[in-house]
This record gives structure tokens, sequence and C-alpha cells, in this order.
């Protein structure tokens, strides 16, 4: 069998799937952070892991880069085990949440060590000015990490991470603090590395960045991956045609909640937000409208829309309760 | 990787202005300190102060006075009676005091001297003075009061006791003690050189370590925990810098000892950079030990301050170990500084590269590689 370390280039139909995980679990005490789960991320496919906190994600994320020890089940990335195999390990890049680069040095700096870290060999020059100008902080090449704003810092710590060209990639809540230029670079960082054949997994509370770049979404609930597909085609499989239809009320009313309850919605944060996924939402809206207005309640908005990954991550917890 | 890792932290150290001063600058300023101080007591020279009240008002009174004065460099006041004197000595204006009370010649025990319960040293001291000064400047005094001694004995007529002085006056006594200052520089100089430098090494070595606590923070863990080789190499890198700025610490500090004190350190160079490497690994290794062995930056600072203090105290980095009672001596060879100072006063004082050289290396390297071991133990098993 090729060793696909050795000649990465040419990878096998099976060294596509660049990540596989197969039923992992992992107990921290009494709770269970991980409960046989089991994905594969290809070669160019982006691949979020949502949930709410504490679902496992993080566990996840540091069973594939090798720096957990699972009770159970298997890790494998380009068919190895990367938390016994050190040579794996150089074709994983990582960006985690917060900033993982020396203050002290400079960018390029930083850039160079962790090139040599990850085991590339010869000059780096290259790949260093590569990895900068893919993530836009080629301007801040020779200033220290501690003396740059929160978004260079964020730039330069995605260009840690794919420095040495890896294989896998994962991101850890990347989009957290970004400016919108910064969020659009990383974007298309992204976007670019997808299209190499890079495969990234993406961990994220932000559903834009999610429904916009992955192309596939597992959904974790108490560590068990409840749901796993297309963002967009598990949306419409979840909820059909229903809308998300959510009602802010400028008053309490007992007449009202009645009212919103008996359609099918649920209340938010107190009694004034209220909110369900209903079915024909543009008529009901109408109807709803009328109905408070004859109860002399006043609506202070309300909204249609179609249901994102939030109702997802709700309808997924709900559908499959710990 | 090794290499990385040394870059990372030497570059930590050169962009930390505070961190260079501390490594370099403030070792030998300390060492300068202590070696002074201690040096000077070694040595004799105390800088004695001294308070006189001389009652006698006679020549011999004044001759007695004004040769000690000479003898302390100019340092005895005079004053005018017992409670100007007492008062001075309570309040440290003098380290002691003399009252001249009874006629030099001819009195038993003419001369008191006054003595700080704090300072008997200095009591002790002056006592001697006396009484050297009294042989050196006034031999005929001095044969006069043994005349006075050994006249009733001796049953010697008018006459007999006039010769004998004027003999005395003509030919003063030799003394009894020749004293001969052994070669090879001063030891303490050289103890406080070595004291000094491992207190300096394991207080840099420790700061230097704390780079352990801050990559476990911030997913800089997740991230060096991709690399390549693994955590060993990474602890090497960091050891090896520690090390090397320890030498270099060391060196700085003998360079200085050289200059100042004339240390022999050219001439003994070779059993230096031995004994400097060894004191820098013990010093890594147990700052690499501590750093691993705590969770957060507060408890390395809390433990590493401890550790440093006490084990200087115990050591002798901080009052000579000759000074101390002989179960604090026994105690302090379980500490680096006691084999860093034995080590360096072999090789620099007694010059020569013998088996007490050998096994206090030994016990260095020891110190060192143990404390890797440990660290490097640690640190591999540490889980996220």
């Amino acid at each position: 069998m090729p060793c696909p370390l050795c000649r990465p280039s040419d990878l096998t139909a099976e060294a596509k799937i660049v990540l596989s995980v197969q039923g992992a679990s992992r107990r921290y005490g009494e709770r269970m952070a991980l409960r046989d789960v089991s994905l594969q991320v290809q070669a160019g496919e982006v691949y979020a892991l949502i949930g709410r906190n504490g679902a496992g994600k993080s566990t996840l994320a540091k069973a594939a880069l090798g720096a957990l020890t699972l009770d159970g089940g298997a890790v494998r990335v380009l068919d190895q085990d990367p938390a016994r195999a050190a040579a794996v390990r150089r074709f994983i890049g990582v960006a985690p949440q917060e900033i993982a680069l020396y203050g002290h040095m400079t960018v390029a700096e930083n850039l160079a060590a962790f090139a040599t870290l990850a085991g590339m060999r010869g000059p780096h020059a290259a790949a260093i000015q590569d990895a900068m100008a893919e993530t836009a902080c080629a301007g801040r090449a020779s200033q220290r990490i501690d003396q740059l704003s929160g978004g260079w810092r964020r730039r330069a710590n995605l260009a840690a991470a794919i420095v040495h060209g890896p294989r896998l990639l994962v991101l850890d809540e990347p989009s957290e603090g970004l400016d919108a230029e910064t969020r659009a670079i990383y974007r298309r960082m992204v976007g670019r590395l997808r299209a190499r054949g890079t495969a990234i997994l993406l961990i994220s509370h932000d559903t834009d960045d999610v429904t916009s770049l992955a192309d596939r979404v597992g959904i974790l609930n108490a560590g068990r991956l409840v749901a796993e597909g297309p963002p967009g085609a598990m949306v419409r499989e979840a909820f059909g045609t229903r809308k998300e239809l959510s009602v802010r009320l400028q008053t309490r009313s007992e007449a009202a909640a009645r009212l919103l309850t008996q359609i099918g919605l649920s209340p938010r944060d107190g009694d004034l937000d209220w909110e369900g996924l209903i079915a024909d939402a543009a008529n009901r809206a109408l109807e709803i409208e009328r109905a408070l207005l004859d109860l002399d309640v006043v609506i202070r908005e309300l909204t249609v829309r179609p249901p994102g990954l939030n109702a997802l991550i709700a309808w997924a917890a709900d559908a499959s309760p710990p | 990787m090794i290499f990385v890792m040394l870059k990372v932290m030497a570059l930590g150290l050169w962009r930390d202005k505070g961190g260079l001063v501390l490594a370099f600058l403030l070792p030998p300023v300390v060492f300068i300190v202590f070696a002074s101080v201690f040096a000077a007591g070694a040595s004799g020279k105390l800088d004695l102060r001294a308070g006189v009240v001389d009652r006698t008002a006679s020549a011999d009174g004044r001759r007695l006075t004004a040769a000690l004065s000479h003898q302390l460099g100019g340092r005895l006041a005079t004053y005018p009676d017992q409670a100007a004197l007492l008062a001075a000595i309570a309040n440290e204006r003098v380290d002691a005091g003399l009252i001249l009370s009874g006629d030099l010649r001819h009195d038993p025990t003419p001369i008191t001297v006054l003595i700080h319960p704090g300072r008997r040293a200095a009591g002790e001291v002056l006592t001697a003075q006396i009484t050297a000064v009294a042989e050196k400047a006034l031999p005929d005094m001095m044969t006069a009061r043994e005349i006075v001694r050994l006249g009733p004995v001796l049953s010697l007529t008018e006459r007999q006791r006039g010769r004998l002085n004027g003999a005395a006056a003509a030919a003063p006594a030799p003394p009894l003690v020749a004293r001969r200052v052994l070669g090879g520089g001063d030891p303490i100089v050289v103890y406080y050189a070595g004291a000094v430098s491992i207190l300096f090494l394991l207080f840099s070595a420790m700061q230097g370590a704390m780079i352990l606590i801050e990559e476990r923070r911030g997913g800089m863990r997740l991230r060096l925990g991709l690399s390549a080789g693994g955590v060993a190499p990474l602890m090497a890198g960091r050891m090896l810098w520690l090390v090397g700025l320890g030498i270099a610490q060391a060196f700085v500090l003998f360079a200085v000892a050289m200059v100042v004190y004339r240390i022999p350190l050219m001439e003994s160079l070779g059993p230096w950079l031995v004994t400097a490497v060894c004191a820098a690994s013990a010093a890594a290794g147990i700052a690499l030990l501590v750093a691993a062995a705590c969770r957060t930056r507060e408890q390395a600072h809390a433990v590493g301050t401890f550790v440093v203090l006490i084990l200087a105290a115990v050591g002798g980095s901080m009052a000579p170990r000759f000074l101390m009672p002989a179960p604090l001596q026994a105690l302090g060879w379980l500490t680096p500084h006691a084999w860093v100072i034995e080590a360096y006063q072999t090789v620099l004082w007694r010059r020569v590269v013998n088996l007490q050289a050998l096994e206090a290396w030994l016990v260095l390297a020891s110190f060192g590689g143990v404390g890797f071991g440990l660290a490097l133990a640690l640190e591999s098993r540490r889980k996220l």
C-alpha cells in the first residue's frame, strides 16, 4: 500500500479521506464529552462542527489533532493515528481560538519558527511569503505580535496555521472577533485552500460562516453526532416549507400569550419575545398581526424568515435529548 | 527544532531589557557587595571604629592613644568621660571603646575595653590590637610592666631595674609570632563568586522556564503539539538555552571577579568551564522541573521563589557555610549551591582538578539530568 505521507501528491481514492473518526468516545469524570462519534472529512471539503457549548466540538478537534487520548474508537489522519505517528502531524494545521503565537517575535519570525517545528526543511521564505499573502498580513511581517492590533494578530494566527501547507486544517472559532475586512480575507483563504484540496474542520458558532463556507455540517449534541449533511439540505429536510416566525410585543399580555402558544410559538427570554416554526408563515403572520391588534397588544416587531442553522441546532437538541 | 526553541528563548531575553539587566548586570553588582563585605572580614580589614577615654593624662597614655589611632587609620575618637563613650557605643557611632584608667606601667590591668553586645568580634579585635600596638610602639612600657611583675620575685635592685629599662628601650623584644598568608588569592572571593553565580543562575533559569507555562495558554500547546518531533526536542531546546544563558551569566560574573579581585580565571579556564556547564545544567534542570510541575504562572512563581531562597540560604549563597552550625552545613550538601561553591573553590583557589572537583561536577550534572528527565516526563504526560 503506498504511503500517503511519503507521496502526498499521489493520493489514492481512499487517501482522499483526510480525517476519519470512528466510534470516538471520551469521558471527563462523570461527563461523556464524546459518545461514539464517527465522521469523515475529505480532501477539498469544509466540514463544520456545530452545536451548543459543551457539546463536544473542541474535544473532537483535539482528538483530530492527536492531542487527546480517546477512551474508545479511533482517529485517523491520512490513515495514521495523529496521537502516535508524529510524522502525520506535519500535515495538520491548527488555528486555535486564542492567539497562539510568540508575542515577543515578529510575524515573519513566528511563521519561520512554526514552519520549522512542523517539519519543513530548507528555506521557508517562499512558504512564509505565501502564507502572509494568503492572510494579507505581509504588511506587518516585521512587527512584533504584541504590538499588533487584534485583527492583525488573527491574520497572523491563521497564517501560522497554513504556513507549512497542511492537508488537514482545524479552525477553532476562526471568525470570532474579526472585523469585516479580516472576515472577508479569512473566507477567501478558506475558499482557496478548499480549492487546493485541503480538508478543513471548522468549529464555529457563527452560523453565517458555516452556511457560506461548509460543504457539510455535523451537529453535536451532548457528545453525540446527531445530524450530518450539507447545511441547506439539512435545513430543508428538517423543516420542509416551515418558516421561522418571531414576534416581539411592546407589553406583556396573558391573552396574547395564550394566542401565541396556541399558534405554536414559544416564549424566549421572558414573555415579550416569541418564536417558532410554522407552515404557511406569510399568511399566518397577517392573521397573528390582526389577532394581536384585536387584543389591543402593540407589536414591536414581527419577522418571517427561512430557518437557519441555529434553528437546526435547537431542533437537533430537541430531537435527540441526552 | 531544538534550535527553533533556542531562538525563541534567545529573542525573548534579547527583547526584554529588564531581563537582560537581571541576568547580566545584577549578579556582578551583588557579587561585589558580598565579596567586599566578607573578603574584607576574612583579610582582617574590618574598618573598626573605636572610642577612647584617657583618664591617666600621662605620656604613656598619649603615646598609646596616638599609636592605636594610627593603627586604626584615624578611626579612634576621644571622649571626655565614660558616659559619653558608653553613649557612643550604644548609638553605634563606634564599634568598641577603651578606657585608660590606671598607671599603665604599674597597675595590673589599667585598660578596660567596652564591648557592644552585638559586636563582640569588634571587641576581640580591639583588644588584640591594643596589645599588638603596645608591644610595637611602647616596648619600654611593656618591659617596665614585666619588671614590676617580676621585680619582687627576682629581688631586683633599683640600679638593675634602671638598666633593664634602658636595655628594653634599646633592644625591643622580637615578636613571638610571625604571620604568613598563604598564596592563591582570597578563597572568600571565589566562594562568593560561586555562591552568587548559582543564586542568579537559578533565578534566571526559573524566569526562563516560565515559557513552559506560557505555552500552555492560548492554544499554543495545541499548535506546539503538532510539531513533528514531539515534546522532547522542544524541551531539549529550552534546556540548552538555559544552560547557555547560565554559562554566559557565570562568565560575566567571574570576569568581573577576575578584574576586580584578580581571580585566576584564565589560568584555570578549562576546569572553570566544566564547572560552569555543570552549575548551569543543575539550575536549568531544577527550573524546568518546577515549571513542569506547576499548573499556573502564579503557582510556579511562588514555588520558584521558595526553592531559590531556601536553596540559597541552606546552600551558602547568603552567608558563608563555614559560619553555619554543623547540621546546617551537612544539609547544605543536598543543594547544588554547596557543590557549585566547592567546585569553584577547588578549581580556582586550590587550582586542582581532583576527586573533590569530579564529585562536585558529577553531583551537579545529576541535578541537571534528573531535573530535565522528570520535567520531560511530566510535560509528555500532561494532557489537554
